[in-house]
């Protein structure tokens, strides 16, 4: 039997992985969106928490981004997985459910990447909106805007300015710790490889086709993220 | 005297702050009639600017009633004993009647001086955007930086960057104009190019508040002289008594430094 080339691993026909792959790397994309969203949200509150918050709030923010910054990513996926899904049971079994019943990997991803990438993104964003000069919020205040509209005119777009380079970062640890994920079962594209490559016993070609993938990913974001920087450094004089 | 016929612009009832211990404003009363300009002296920690800033509420006065145009703000009496706004959307309303000019210029760096100046007229009044532009560019042509419309903050001198902040407040169509030390920060050869367009804006009958250590201005410009010391009104005439004749020994020193 002669090894099957590389083209031929990566067809979308019939023998080939194309598609499978395809599919791993698009729920690798959900994955890491959602987690990202989702940590996005929880740190604009964190932020908001550790800046503006009374002593509870902020103490609070403090513990979750100690706790979560502290303890390995992937025991927040086992917590939240398996622990999720011994709690479900438990419901499950209080309105006369029977056996295992499993929280929904997908779910379980999304929230352990957003909780842990929300304790980076509080970080960030706290940073970011420290530095906003605060004059420039000051006379937001001072012709009259409304909370809300001060928030999305001027503290905002200013904040993003200075966060940019920071959330870059953090969605590149991100889309890394989705692979992570794949412990549940969730066929994002590292679990999809080692189907692959257990199949197929080509461990070595399909671990770098993920690789490949992973980085082509990173690239095109990494793209995104510089023409973001830019759009929203637009005013910076450039020394 | 014809300013004493004139409505009452702005009024500044008993207004009290402290920061911490230190009692910063000591009950300050204040009329300003439409068209007049009260320029308010004094030296540094005298509370001139914190009175300033209590007008539009920037900080909120521990005691004391501000009105603007009529309607006065409504206060509440916190737990602490000291007082809070009572109403958040009508302390906004009031502040987009008072056009505020702070020593820092604050423009926003990410929108341009153009953007800058339309912003508050069609998000917080709600203006029709055409009619915005409209005017912003005569605001802009009238401080004298029409061509620079359409550059950054950051690429603009102190000078043009103070010019920009006055047409922001202006094209509020304000009540009262605030200006808080506006050439303090700008190197000396640019304070001119500022004071021309205040001294504008005064010509043509708007009322101004205006904290500043400029002497010229204040004599020459300003139907009205105000010297806080230590939180109190010390003087309070037109510049040619206050400054020809004045009662306070520690104003006559002041205007000698």
């Amino acid at each position: 039997m002669t090894q099957p080339g590389i083209l031929e691993l990566l067809s979308f026909g019939p023998g080939g992985w194309g598609n499978i792959l395809l599919a791993g790397a698009t729920m690798t994309i959900l994955i890491a969106l959602s987690g990202y969203a989702t940590g996005a949200v929880i740190g604009v509150f964190g932020a908001w928490a550790k800046v503006r918050g009374g002593p509870a709030t902020r103490l609070a923010a403090d513990v979750y981004t100690t706790v979560l910054r502290g303890i390995p990513d992937l025991l927040v996926i086992y917590l939240l997985y398996f622990g999720g899904s011994a709690a479900i049971s438990a419901i499950g079994h209080f309105f006369g459910a029977e056996g295992f019943i499993g929280f929904p990997g997908f779910l379980a991803g999304m929230l352990a990447v957003g909780i842990t990438s929300g304790a980076q993104h509080t970080e960030v964003f706290r940073g970011a909106f420290r530095a906003v000069h605060p004059g420039e919020i000051e006379a937001a205040i001072a012709c009259g805007m409304p909370r809300w509209l001060r928030f999305r005119r001027i503290v905002a777009p200013l904040t993003l300015r200075h966060a940019l380079p920071g959330l870059g970062n953090v969605w590149q640890v991100v889309l890394k710790e989705s692979a992570l994920v794949s412990i549940t079962g969730v066929a994002e594209l590292l679990r999809q490889s080692q189907i692959a490559a257990g199949s197929t016993g080509l461990p070595f070609d399909f671990y770098l086709i993920a690789g490949g993938i992973y980085l082509a990913i990173s690239t095109v974001s990494s793209a995104v993220l510089h023409r973001a920087e830019h759009h929203f450094s637009r005013g910076v004089r450039r020394s | 005297m014809s300013s004493s016929v004139a409505p009452v612009a702005i009024s500044v009832r008993d207004i009290h702050k402290s920061f911490g211990p230190i009692e910063v404003l000591k009950g300050i009363s204040l009329d300003a009639r439409e068209g007049e300009v009260v320029s308010i002296l004094g030296s540094s920690g005298s509370g001139k600017s914190t009175l300033l800033r209590c007008i539009n509420m920037l900080e909120t006065p521990d005691r004391g009633a501000v009105t603007v145009a009529g309607e006065t703000i409504e206060m509440l009496a916190a737990a602490n004993g000291k007082s809070r706004p009572k109403d958040r959307a009508q302390v906004d309303r009031i502040r987009s009647r008072l056009g505020m000019v702070f020593q820092s210029f604050n423009l926003w760096s990410h929108k341009t001086v153009l953007e800058n100046v339309i912003e508050a007229p069609i998000h917080v009044q709600k203006r029709p955007r055409a009619e915005c532009i409209e005017e912003a560019e005569a605001l802009l042509a009238k401080v004298g930086i029409a061509a620079k419309r359409n550059h950054y903050p950051a690429h603009l001198s102190g000078g043009q960057q103070q010019r920009a902040a006055i047409a922001r407040a202006l094209a509020m169509r304000p009540a009262v104009m605030l200006f808080d030390e506006p050439t303090s920060a700008l190197d000396p050869e640019l304070v001119g190019e500022v004071l021309r367009v205040m001294r504008s804006l005064a010509e043509e009958g708007r009322t101004m508040l205006v904290v500043t250590h400029e002497m010229g201005f204040a004599r020459d410009v300003s139907s009205r002289v105000i010297f806080l010391h230590q939180g109190q009104i010390e003087e309070d005439g037109r510049p040619e008594d206050v400054f020809g004749n004045a009662k306070s020994e520690r104003f006559r020193r002041f205007i000698k430094a």
